[in-house]
């Protein structure tokens, strides 16, 4: 046994650091929504814990959403087959798999850093800027249910519970600021 | 005299029972005050055990609307009060806008309500597990189904 670990102080502050981990790997994790109007001088601020989310969506049965899971219709996918596009997305190494390039607006999809990355682009006064970035953990478990035309909303929300801090979305216009995000406070300050 | 002092400590000792077991469940606090110079201020705090008490002797026929509207929604709120009730305190919405603040929280064991513009400001405060004992009153009050 090193002669630092005998130290009762050192075994103390061990045990100490040890708990306070474990404490902290318990701790609840929120969903934060913020959207500030500093034009209009509004914001609006939305906190909810994962686990409640969690608790709470198995438990809605209406109109598309059901057993935490949502059912989209042939329609809403309009012929695309979202499942072939993300084995495509999951295999390939990171990169930049989309880039769209129009009159005004610039749309780059891409896998970065076990991230599903989107960002989009618009150009003039009232262009939107959107981010957005979803731990591939997450967008998996969204596509886990053996139905093809459901995702797994529950399941999606189990993911980002065990992902780390993340900016999931962030939508900025002239007037609007949106944000979306998760970490382990139960305030946006 | 000792008979009295008997009395008397078997009085003082129920009507601490009674207190006691009347606030186990928390209060429930109203507060309006309205800005105007002669506004009124209301304030209203009730043992939040005479909600669920309240709603199993109010007449059934008053409730089963209500009932039956909430019937579906059962699963979900009791679920959302339950994980309330563990979560830590933390502010569910926030809305500033000029002239009007809005918050809802979990502060303590308690759902708190605070609208704040310019002509009142309101707070209201319900702990949360009289809440979850009135749903279940209100839940019961819903009509039998008919085969």
């Amino acid at each position: 046994m090193p002669s630092g670990v005998r130290n009762p102080a050192v075994l103390c502050v061990l045990v100490l650091a040890l708990g306070t981990v474990a404490v902290a790997a318990q701790k609840d994790r929120y969903l934060h929504i913020k959207v500030d109007d500093p034009a209009k001088g509004e914001n609006v601020n939305v906190n909810l814990p994962l686990s409640m989310a969690e608790k709470i969506l198995p438990t809605v049965n209406k109109g598309n959403l059901h057993e935490g899971r949502v059912t989209i219709s042939n329609e809403d996918l309009d012929g695309v087959d979202l499942r072939a596009i993300l084995d495509a997305i999951r295999t390939a190494p990171d990169n930049e798999f989309v880039t769209v390039k129009q009159h005004g607006q610039d749309v780059r999809v891409a896998k970065s850093n076990g991230n599903l990355v989107v960002h989009v682009r618009e150009a003039g006064e009232g262009g939107h800027n959107v981010d957005i970035t979803v731990p591939m953990k997450v967008v998996d478990a969204l596509f886990s249910t053996a139905k093809k035309d459901e995702l797994d909303v529950a399941a999606a929300i189990r993911a980002l519970a065990d992902a780390g801090d993340t900016l999931l979305v962030s939508v900025r216009d002239a007037a609007q600021h949106v944000r979306i995000w998760v970490d382990s406070r139960s305030s946006q300050e | 005299m000792i008979l009295l002092g008997k009395i008397a400590l078997g009085i003082a000792g129920t009507t601490v029972a009674g207190v006691s077991l009347l606030c186990s469940e928390g209060m429930i606090q109203v507060k309006v005050a309205e800005k105007r110079p002669d506004g009124h201020h209301i304030r209203v705090i009730a043992p939040a055990l005479l909600l669920p008490i309240g709603m199993h002797f109010a007449p059934k026929d008053g409730l089963s609307e209500a009932s039956s509207e909430i019937q579906p929604w059962l699963p979900t709120i009791r679920a959302a009060l339950a994980k309330l009730r563990e979560c830590d305190d933390f502010a569910f919405v926030e809305v500033n806008e000029p002239g009007r603040q809005v918050r809802l929280a979990k502060s303590g064991g308690l759902l708190v309500v605070d609208v704040n513009d310019e002509e009142e400001s309101v707070h209201v405060s319900a702990p949360i597990r009289a809440m979850a004992s009135a749903v279940e009153e209100l839940a019961a009050a819903a009509p039998p189904i008919q085969r």
